[in-house]
């Protein structure tokens, strides 16, 4: 059993980072292609055109890959989290259910015809389905991220004769003021993913000195949107966010600053290594009162720290849901210094000859992965040992007929699979990119 | 209320295996009725842009499964816990392989995506029949509502059985041929030329096959599940499948005789449709059948959820997919007729 729980968590960690590397860039992406394809359709300049194909090549190679790592993820509730899906499928059935049926027929309808049918559809019917599969994606965020919203904060259910979970309203369920709150914040990260991404291919071409009007497009709308959204999932998002956990997870806050002792006039940690064994932050630098004033908006307010909490019902791993949050509000905090930098550099006329600042551009896309990455882990190690949180422990969802030597195998099988997976992916991506977006203009004009 | 889920349910396995099941079909006759690179490409242009909406429906058959009847979802997909990941892997390459193959013009990258691409689509076929073959014979359901099952036992039917025995590898089979029948019935509606040719040739070798195998598997089943058969006969939706079955073939004889390409095609979909709702008829209202003692079998009446999850489902659930067949009719009128892949607009380099 014990081993059926560690490799089952191993599997669904592994698994769900690796399909998140690939959805943030269809999410955040997506915007960019209907906008590049609303100009065309409005201007009528072919370099917009040609962006918007340029993209929609690599965002089909990319929304095949998020696809077909996002299978299994649905099945691994059944297969791995069968005591989780018994206990609560009643309710978070319905998010997933409708995240299928309303939000994957929509992307999978469309997604063909924006990659390879503008010939057949037309502009206008094709600038539809390019919306279409944007908006689908962002549906299907939605309502996974209702699901996951229910796992750290459990509304509109009521709890059945044999202990298992109900769904009481749906509207609850459904607007839960975490589901709304974090799909703002992953919305806005998953927007800077995207900005990064066209920013770090323009930046790409002007160092080269290749396809000049599209470099210049990419470089302006990835920067301009860049320091807005880096902007946006700083203050409010983040900032609600993490008023919203203190509020409602305060041991996953005091987890996620490492607080082993809690009090007023709670300082903020800006780096450092959390000692478990002495209940102390090493070698820190930190920012006094500032927790108490970012949680709660005053400096005497008391912060409540890990010895609040009894011990199973803290954190297991506060050591790295510590780096997690530090890791992903570090680099949002840098993202912001480069995009300034970069929008200020543009504002002048001097964006395209400032070769350090574009060298940093083009090096800078990986680290919005990582960022959201870390987010990602800070909810979900923070929420630890619930799977939801205070009603259900993780250890309670395994799988119990299903033995840890069949999880092994199965890890293991995604670990290869998605090995290759990745090598293909990047060859693919690095050929469309090396290719550029003059050559993907469309050969016979619409009939 | 419980009878409605069920027959949802049914809808959308129906709707998965005539659509889907044309993909997988015509994916593993691709090299048969494919000789050049460019007759290849026609079975995947054939195959067209919503194959991915096809594969939404067992994507949204199982969760919804999971929303109607959780104790179904959650027994069967930790009991069939290693075919179900190999289902997964295969589902993965073969959504790889159609998204890839079509990006570079090179006859070595070509070859081994559609040789991927063959080969899942014919472990897709295998696995997806055999999964029907273990609902219809029973699993060894504990008393508890569970169970786990070996990938294979002594390949006895009756007993210690595994996921793969007689009777399942038979079901597998017959599933395998009648999805590349229905295939090759779709190829030759979609496509023209020498592909055209040997669809029509292979189609009408295959379609004799699956009526031969029908009577086996009918012979087969008669003896894993007898009442199926007496459940099947007793319910409105029983003949609706059995006329489906016997309808189809007949549809599906004339159609390839006379050239009626359009009409081959209906009868191949009626023909698996009324496999599936006759099955589905015949069983209801077990749905999960233990091999160790009756008692322990799953009924739909058992397994359905409770509260007010059912209901608000029932709202949204009519919304949703009249949406998503709408989205399709949307794509689908621009890619009537027989396929041309000249006609996409970026053309791989």
């Amino acid at each position: 059993m014990e081993d059926t729980l560690f490799w089952s968590r191993l599997q669904f960690a592994f698994t769900i980072t690796y399909h998140y590397l690939f959805p943030q860039l269809t999410m955040g992406l997506a915007w960019f292609i209907v906008y590049f394809k609303w100009r065309h359709l409005r201007t009528g300049q072919e370099h917009f055109g040609n962006a918007a194909r340029f993209w929609a090549r690599i965002f089909g190679i990319n929304f095949a890959v998020g696809v077909v790592t996002g299978i299994p993820m649905e099945f691994q509730f059944g297969t791995n989290w069968a005591g989780f899906s018994n206990f609560s499928g009643n309710v978070i059935g319905q998010t997933l259910a409708m995240e299928g049926m309303f939000a994957f027929f929509l992307e999978s309808a469309m997604i063909g015809a924006m990659v390879w049918g503008e010939k057949r559809l037309g502009p206008r019917n094709h600038f539809i389905a390019t919306v279409g599969v944007a908006l689908g994606s962002w549906l299907s965020g939605y309502f996974i991220l209702a699901t996951n919203a229910f796992m750290q904060h459990p509304v509109g259910y009521t709890t059945a004769p044999d202990g298992t979970l109900r769904l009481d309203h749906i509207s609850d369920f459904l607007l839960n003021p975490w589901a709304i709150v974090m799909f703002l914040h992953n919305q806005c990260a998953a927007l800077v993913t995207g900005s990064f991404v066209v920013t770090a291919v323009g930046a790409l071409y002007v160092l080269r000195g290749k396809y000049p009007e599209q470099a210049s497009l990419f470089l302006k709308t990835g920067t301009l949107a860049g320091l807005i959204v880096c902007l946006l999932v700083a203050f409010p998002t983040g900032d609600r966010q993490a008023k919203m956990v203190a509020r409602y997870q305060p041991v996953s806050l005091a987890g996620m600053e490492g607080l082993f002792h809690g009090g007023p006039n709670a300082e903020l940690e800006i780096i450092g290594q959390p000692n478990a064994t002495t209940g102390r932050i090493d070698n820190p630098i930190y920012l006094p009162n500032a927790l108490s004033i970012l949680a709660f908006g005053y400096s005497r307010a008391k912060v409540q720290g890990l010895d609040a909490f009894p011990a199973d019902e803290r954190p297991p791993n506060i050591e790295l849901l510590f780096y997690s949050f530090h890791i992903m509000a570090g680099l949002g905090t840098l993202f912001i210094l480069l995009m300034a930098l970069a929008n200020l550099q543009r504002w002048r006329g001097r964006l395209e000859k400032s070769r350090g600042l574009l060298w940093a551009l083009m090096l800078a896309f990986p680290f919005p992965y990582i960022a959201t990455t870390a987010g990602w882990m800070t909810a979900e190690l923070g929420r630890q040992p619930w799977l939801i949180f205070k009603l259900f422990r993780t250890s309670q969802g395994v799988s119990d007929v299903v033995n840890g030597g069949d999880v092994l195998f199965t890890l293991m099988g995604f670990t290869g699979l998605y090995f290759i997976l990745g090598v293909l992916y990047l060859f693919m991506i690095g050929r469309e990119i090396a290719h550029g977006p003059a050559a993907a203009k469309l050969e016979v004009s619409y009939g | 209320m419980v009878e409605i889920w069920y027959a949802i349910l049914s809808f959308m396995l129906v709707m998965f295996l005539v659509l889907e099941g044309f993909d997988f079909g015509a994916g593993m006759l691709q090299f048969v009725v494919g000789k050049t690179e460019a007759e290849r490409r026609l079975v995947i242009a054939a195959i067209g842009p919503l194959w991915s909406w096809h594969e939404v429906w067992l994507v949204g058959f199982g969760a919804t499964l999971l929303v109607a009847f959780p104790a179904i979802f959650t027994a069967s997909f930790a009991g069939f816990y290693l075919a179900l990941f190999l289902l997964l892997w295969c589902l993965i390459l073969r959504g790889v392989s159609i998204e890839v193959s079509g990006h570079i013009a090179d006859p070595m990258w070509r070859a081994a995506w559609h040789f991927i691409f063959v080969v899942s689509n014919i472990l897709l076929a295998i696995l997806i029949g055999a999964a029907l073959g273990n609902v219809l014979r029973g699993v060894p359901l504990e008393a508890n509502g569970k169970f786990a099952l070996a990938f294979f036992s002594n390949f006895s039917p009756y007993g210690r059985v595994g996921i793969l025995d007689w009777y399942t590898v038979s079901v597998a089979v017959f599933i395998l041929v009648t999805l590349a029948a229905h295939g090759a019935n779709g190829l030759v509606q979609k496509t023209s030329g020498p592909v055209h040719d040997r669809s029509l040739r292979l189609a009408v070798t295959l379609w004799k096959i699956v009526a031969a195998l029908l009577v086996v598997i009918t012979v087969e089943s008669w003896q894993v599940r007898p009442e199926m058969f007496h459940g099947m006969i007793h319910q409105p939706f029983g003949w609706l499948g059995l006329a489906g079955i016997f309808g189809g073939l007949v549809f599906v004889f004339t159609g390839l005789q006379g050239n009626r390409e359009f009409l081959a095609v209906l009868g191949s979909s009626a023909f698996i449709a009324g496999l599936m709702i006759a099955g589905a008829a015949g069983v209801f209202p077990v749905m999960l059948r233990s091999t160790i003692a009756p008692e322990n079998s799953l009924s739909a009446f058992q397994a359905a959820a409770a509260g007010n999850g059912l209901t608000a489902a029932l709202i949204w659930w009519p919304v949703a997919s009249i949406l998503a067949v709408t989205y399709m009719v949307f794509i689908y009128r621009h890619y009537r007729g027989k396929v041309e892949p000249e006609q996409d607009a970026q053309q791989p380099y």
